[in-house]
């Protein structure tokens, strides 16, 4: 047996391990991205922010930085609905191929992207939309749909079904039902969801990789051409950017639901 | 032929809700079968029944949540089955509440008038009045999750109040509660039914909310209606075994009817003739047939010196098994070797003499046999 003193003292030293690894790249770009040298290097030499500066004048990084909140947004903005609703008939209904349905939920992780991405790229290539933004943002929402399903789904079997039952004893129809008792039950899902997809296709490299062409670079395509070219502290500088988008949205997200709600959406 | 059934619809008219021959089947299985019955306008009527028996099925059909399988519920004299549950004007207290979370006290109270797309002015009036009402007046703000059981309780009534419904449906709403919040609740239930004349049905499987709440009682048991009668009623007269032994505390002693003659019976039993009982309410008995008699728990005397029981009819010998104070009572289990064994559950109330017989003392138990009932034995009590 081990005492509870050394348990505790084995148990801390992973906490610690994990949250240094973790970490760990995330302070050496954010090190990084403040050098004053020329090169990237960590930890960095002298301080600055001429590479912030840097970025904010390149034009090329704006507009695919821009570009990628425009994916983001259709991306998001498409989910809501559909993986809302889908999630809400998943919790509530005996629905037919729930198997297929279970399945489907698995898919973000064992299809390798590269296989949808390339699926998506034989679909809208035939339809010519191609260098287009929107189709990456379906392409997207395609991709991650599943994790809005179960973060809706979460929060919808928390539904106590005699909730919906009240509110027509209470005279309301069907519609109101909805708008006024399951949808503000599942509304922390459907919070959680959007962020987790709009973080979700702003970091999506590989799919849009796939989709885009010259005109429509999304960031993180962006900074893949770059570093293909010489790597410069301005590449630090963006991820940083990018380390403080999700920042935010999980600060929103703490905001408005709980970030315990988010770590329970199984 | 005509006039009667005129007249019979006409009663139904009176009625706030008559269900008719109702059976709710699901797959193979009866919920409930073939209930009928009416609820007269403003009174204050409680089905009472075990767990599974059908109190919740045959309530939620009166609501519209579901259609019976056969038969008809009407409400106001109209046939009901189908208009949706949002269009049928019924206020319901749900088992589990069911109170919107997401919404404050005074939310929940406004939500049926606001449905029913009143003015913001009638409806703040009319939410302050119903949280008066419930003596929650000043709690309108707080979240449904900052209130005690017993507020929730009172959000709820509120909320099915509101809107002045012609009926009221209460699913067993205090089984949640502790004894004495649950006491409370009861009596404010009776408070506010006879301040706003609302026809009410309530559903509980506690027999004392049953007797102490209402005007009328329906026993239920295996989806079957087994009696209706008012409390007095039920409680001392009771139609078959199954109502003796659910309401209050029943000994039973079986055996043979050897003779049958008007409302008297006499049966057999240990080879002790038992003579001159009322026959219950039930099925005909006829010399011969195997029946219970029942006898209440505190219908029955016990005494060591039999000069005490010198006014009852049946008198026995008996071993005290096991002796319970309970406060205002003594609740002993006696054992009475002359009837062949039976155990005897007997309340004793002896306030001003504190008698208290111990385990293993030899005692005599006895009773009336006008308090007894004997029923046909086509099943069997417990
Ligand atoms: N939706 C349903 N499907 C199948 N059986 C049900 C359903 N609802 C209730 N029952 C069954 O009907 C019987 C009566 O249930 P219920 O009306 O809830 O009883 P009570 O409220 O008296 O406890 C129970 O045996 C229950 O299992
Ligand atoms: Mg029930």
């Amino acid at each position: 047996m081990i005492g509870s003193r050394s348990k505790t003292i084995v148990i801390w030293t992973f906490v610690a391990i994990a949250l240094i690894l973790l970490s760990a790249p995330t302070i050496v770009v954010l090190g990084a991205s403040f050098t004053a040298g020329n090169m990237i290097t960590f930890p960095p030499q002298g301080l600055s922010v001429k590479w912030y500066g840097a970025i904010l004048g390149a034009s090329d990084l704006r507009q695919a930085f821009i570009r990628s909140l425009i994916v983001s947004a259709i991306c998001t903005v498409v989910s809501i609905p559909v993986g809302t609703l889908a999630g809400i008939a998943l919790a509530k209904y005996k629905v037919r191929f729930e198997k297929a349905i279970q399945i489907y939920l698995l898919l973000p992780f064992t299809i390798p992207l590269i296989g949808s991405g390339i699926g998506m790229m034989l679909v809208f290539g035939n339809m010519g939309v191609l260098g287009q933004l929107w189709p990456v943002g379906i392409a997207c929402c395609v991709i991650n749909l599943p994790f809005m399903i179960w973060a809706v789904t979460a929060s919808a079997s928390n539904l106590n079904e005699d909730l919906e039952l009240a509110a027509a004893n209470c005279g309301a129809p069907p519609l109101q039902r909805f708008l006024y008792i399951t949808l503000p039950a599942v509304l922390p899902g459907v919070i959680t969801g959007s962020l987790l997809m709009f973080i979700l296709a702003l970091n999506e490299f590989l799919v849009s990789l796939l989709l885009v062409d010259a005109r429509s670079v999304t960031l993180p395509v962006q900074i893949y051409n770059s570093i293909r070219s010489i790597i410069t502290p301005d590449l630090a500088a963006i991820s940083v950017v990018f380390i403080v988008c999700a920042g935010i949205a999980i600060t929103l997200l703490d905001r408005l639901v709980g970030l315990d709600i988010f770590l329970k959406s199984k | 032929m005509n006039l009667s059934n005129g007249a019979r619809e006409s009663a139904a008219a009176q009625a706030a809700v008559s269900v008719k021959n109702v059976s709710m089947r699901y797959d193979d299985f009866y919920a409930v079968r073939d209930a009928s019955f009416d609820v007269p306008k403003g009174k204050f009527l409680t089905i009472l029944g075990p767990s599974g028996s059908g109190k919740t099925t045959l309530l939620r059909l009166i609501a519209g949540f579901g259609k019976p399988t056969s038969g008809e519920i009407f409400i106001g004299g109209q046939p009901v089955s189908a208009v949706p549950p949002h269009k049928r004007v019924i206020g319901m207290v749900f088992q589990k509440l069911a109170l919107f979370p997401h919404m404050t006290a005074a939310q929940n109270v406004a939500f049926p008038l606001k449905m029913r797309r009143h003015d913001a002015r009638t409806i703040a009036d009319q939410v302050e009045r119903y949280l008066e009402l419930v003596k929650l007046g000043g709690f309108g703000s707080r979240r449904i999750h900052e209130m005690s059981g017993g507020q929730q309780q009172r959000v709820a009534i509120a909320r099915a109040l509101v809107f002045e419904p012609d009926l009221l449906l209460l699913d067993e709403p205090l089984a949640a509660l502790d004894v004495k919040l649950r006491e409370e609740m009861q009596l404010e239930f009776r408070r506010i039914q006879k301040e706003l004349g609302v026809t009410t049905i309530n559903v509980t499987h506690d027999q004392r909310e049953a007797m102490v709440v209402s005007d009328e009682v329906i026993v239920m048991n295996d989806g079957l209606i087994q009696q209706r009668a008012n409390p007095v009623t039920a409680y001392r007269t009771p139609q078959n075994a199954f109502v003796a032994n659910f309401i209050g505390v029943t000994n039973f002693l079986e055996g043979p009817a050897t003779s049958v003659s008007g409302n008297e019976v006499a049966f057999r039993c240990a080879g002790h003739e038992l003579s001159g009982i009322s026959v219950g309410s039930g099925p005909e008995i006829k010399a011969g047939m195997s029946c219970s008699g029942a006898i209440r728990a505190e219908q029955i005397r016990v005494a060591a010196a039999p000069e005490k029981l010198a006014d009852l009819t049946f008198r026995f010998t008996g071993e005290i098994i096991d002796a319970i104070f309970e406060g205002e009572r003594m609740v002993y289990e006696v054992n009475v070797a002359e009837l062949g064994g039976v155990s005897f559950r007997v309340f004793d109330h002896d306030p001003i003499g504190h008698t208290q017989f111990l385990p293993g003392e030899r005692v005599l138990v006895g009773w009336n046999p006008k308090d007894m009932h004997v029923f046909g034995n086509n099943h069997s009590p417990n």
